[in-house]
């Protein structure tokens, strides 16, 4: 115990990582309100800048700029009505009336505490369920793991985009852009046509920068003449008062966050919806209604999504299955530093799981005091033409490219991808399960080809497996419950299921 | 922005390609190691690219039965110009970086792309993208210690000669 405590405070007594984390937050914070700069875009450049670096300060950069990108969101959603990130839409509902009724500095600083309640009891339950979790996953067969990573991407795939097809369809690419190069079993060769320089396989900083860098930029051209709006800001800390009023509530989000977040594949931006569907059900009087300023409808976003960032490690850390894009990125951060995330890292090198549990709680408590301080200071940067703004991250985004391998090849796969994910955006695909299938990709090759040799290459015997394992049997329910609930035969049963339940109300 | 019930202009194009680069992945998939074995090195890349092919032909016939079109057009909504010679200014940058250098080729394509999106004259342009060339070198190359071609400014020399006066003149 006193070992975890240690390695928990490495971050806190180092003043290098200390720094770095307040840093990352910071930044984290400010490009996660910036319209257009998401999280996942922040995290994919700078990690191209840290690979030089040793683990420890890698890592307290991008848990801060996660913390506060999640956070940062809110802010353009309250006052501009623009969402900075997908997890602060459901925040714009109710935050954006309330500034426009002048209360935008009670609604930033409700929204801040409200964040870091959330915040923690993520963290808190990353703390407590981890090691179970892991000792638990010490017991999943490769099938699982097979199917658990295929859960991932689906539910990506199908919750975060338009249609499941096109999810599915930028899964697989992913999972195909991730095959590219010799394989790690037999060394043959995959989609190298000929090419040695295709051998290690494509730069997977190249794709991330390309598909999330590159092509958000890009489509912020469509409204580089978009003019920033003023607000005045008054109070920021909120009275106790309003934050006691709201505990019981924020609780409630919170577990929702937790356990949104902790899913394979689904993070804050689903969390933050479903909570406030629950606030919405939960809140019989509310003194505004929802949508025109009920600060319920502020705090159970901003408590969920929050809370779903710890819930998002549980998976990463204990199955080395991302819980999103930004931990699908972080993974792949961590392969690249010789960090095998999945329940080894556990038992092998526990100091990295309290590490990072530290540096997550460090980056809460900093997100607290920047986000009630330095509101001047982020009406400035908000206000940065992007004009400016969008040269600078294209220049950013091949700077990092570049500097990964100090290779111009990479730069021109940054750029190919750059395009293709504009068009896959611009033409309704959802580019989020493409990261999470080139970071899944060997994860399940591997293990799908474990699964099937233990089974002496015979399917039937793979599905008796499943079938007679609890385990499987339900990721692999799972997984076919997935496509069943987006066909019409379930569309029609639900709606005969929602109209009997109405007139049952109704009696 | 995308709106599934109408048809985008240039959506049945891409759709069409998506389908041929399935197919084209399949096709190389299968050349891997053939249908020899479920645990081959080729068929999960088989079975990924049968997916992707799969799902790309469905997507086709679904938005060749869209009747609706969107009120746009492909050259000024889904490709305006802004955006092509922004990727066309890229891919410059990408040219010369090696043989110009990082500092110069930035310089470069930082005050053109700002002066053609913003239109507030050449010397405001010219001024706002050397401060904030000067933040990014200092916070990229000098912190997180970024290597970039250097190219035609002696950059190193530069630096060791600055490092040389901070230094106190003395040379260990």
């Amino acid at each position: 115990m006193t070992e975890a405590l240690q390695f928990f405070l490495i971050s806190w007594l180092d003043l290098k990582l200390l720094g770095l984390v307040a840093l990352g937050t910071f930044a984290g914070i400010y490009v996660g309100a910036i319209p257009g700069l998401s999280v996942t875009m922040a995290v994919s450049i700078l990690i191209s800048f840290t690979f030089a670096w040793d683990v420890y300060p890698a890592l307290c950069l991008m848990v801060g700029i996660y913390m506060g990108g999640v956070y940062g969101g809110s802010r353009t959603a309250i006052l501009l009505n623009i969402p900075g990130a997908p997890s602060a839409i459901a925040t714009a509902l109710d935050g954006y009336p309330l500034a426009q009724k002048g209360q935008a500095g009670e609604a930033i600083g409700l929204s801040t505490v409200m964040s870091f309640v959330g915040g923690f009891i993520g963290i808190g339950v990353l703390a407590v369920a981890a090691p179970f979790v892991s000792e638990f996953a010490l017991t999943f067969q490769p099938r699982d793991y097979m199917l658990l990573a295929i859960l991932g991407i689906l539910l990506v795939g199908s919750l975060s985009g338009e249609s499941l097809l096109k999810g599915v369809f930028a899964g697989a690419l992913g999972l195909l852009i991730g095959a590219v190069g010799l394989d790690p079993l037999t060394a043959e060769e995959r989609f190298t046509f000929g090419m040695v320089e295709l051998w290690g396989g494509i730069s997977f900083i190249a794709v991330m920068i390309g598909l999330f860098g590159v092509s958000e930029a890009l489509i912020q051209l469509h409204h580089i003449d978009k003019a920033a709006v003023k607000q005045t800001i008054g109070r920021i800390v909120p009275s106790w008062r309003a934050v006691g009023k709201y505990l019981p509530l924020s609780l409630q989000t919170s577990s929702i966050g937790v356990i949104i977040g902790a899913l394979p594949g689904t993070g804050g931006d689903i969390a933050a919806l479903m909570a406030y569907d629950h606030a919405k059900r939960v809140t019989k009087k509310p003194e505004v209604p929802f949508g025109e300023g009920a600060q319920e409808g502020l705090v159970a976003p901003e408590t969920a999504n929050n809370a779903a960032v710890g819930g998002a490690f549980i998976p990463m850390l204990t199955l080395g299955i991302p819980g999103d894009a930004v931990t699908a990125i972080i993974i792949g951060a961590m392969f690249i530093h010789g960090l095998n995330p999945g329940p080894m890292l556990m038992i092998e090198q526990p100091q990295m799981f309290w590490f990072i549990t530290g540096a997550l709680v460090l980056a809460n408590i900093f997100m607290l005091i920047f986000g009630l301080t330095g509101i001047r200071l982020f009406t400035k940067i908000v206000e940065m033409p992007r004009a400016v703004l969008i040269p600078l991250i294209l220049l950013l985004s091949i700077v990092g490219a570049y500097a990964v391998n100090n290779s111009i090849t990479d730069v021109y796969w940054m750029l190919l991808f750059g395009a293709f994910g504009y068009l896959l955006k611009t033409y309704g695909y959802q580019v989020g399960p493409v990261i999470l299938g080139v970071i899944l990709s060997r994860l399940i090759d591997e293990n799908w080809r474990r699964a099937i040799i233990s089974e002496q290459e015979d399917l039937g015997r793979l599905f008796m497996g499943i079938l007679t394992s609890p385990l499987s049997l339900v990721l692999f329910g799972a997984v076919v419950f997935i496509f069943i609930s987006q066909t019409p035969l379930w569309t029609g049963l639900r709606a005969r299921f929602g109209t009997a339940r109405a007139r049952g109300d109704g009696v | 922005m995308h709106d599934p019930s109408k048809k985008m202009p240039g959506e049945t194009a891409f759709a069409v390609v998506l389908v041929g680069l399935s197919g084209f992945l399949l096709w190389q998939a299968i050349l891997i190691s053939g249908f020899e074995a479920l645990s081959s090195p080729g068929a999960f890349p088989m079975a990924a690219a049968f997916a992707m092919l799969v799902t790309s032909v469905a997507i086709l016939i679904k938005t060749l039965r869209l009747r609706e079109r969107a009120a746009l057009r492909f050259f000024s909504d889904v490709a305006p110009p802004v955006i092509l010679a922004m990727f066309a200014m890229m891919l410059g940058y990408a040219l010369l970086l090696k043989p110009l250098g990082f500092l110069p080729t930035s310089l470069l394509f930082l005050t053109v792309s700002i002066y053609a999106l913003r239109r507030r004259g050449l010397l405001w342009s010219f001024g706002v993208s050397l401060a904030s060339l000067a933040v990014v070198y200092v916070i990229f190359r000098l912190v997180f210690t970024v290597l970039m071609p250097s190219g035609l400014v002696p950059e190193g020399e530069i630096l060791a000669w600055l490092g040389h006066l901070f230094s106190g003149g003395h040379i260990q």
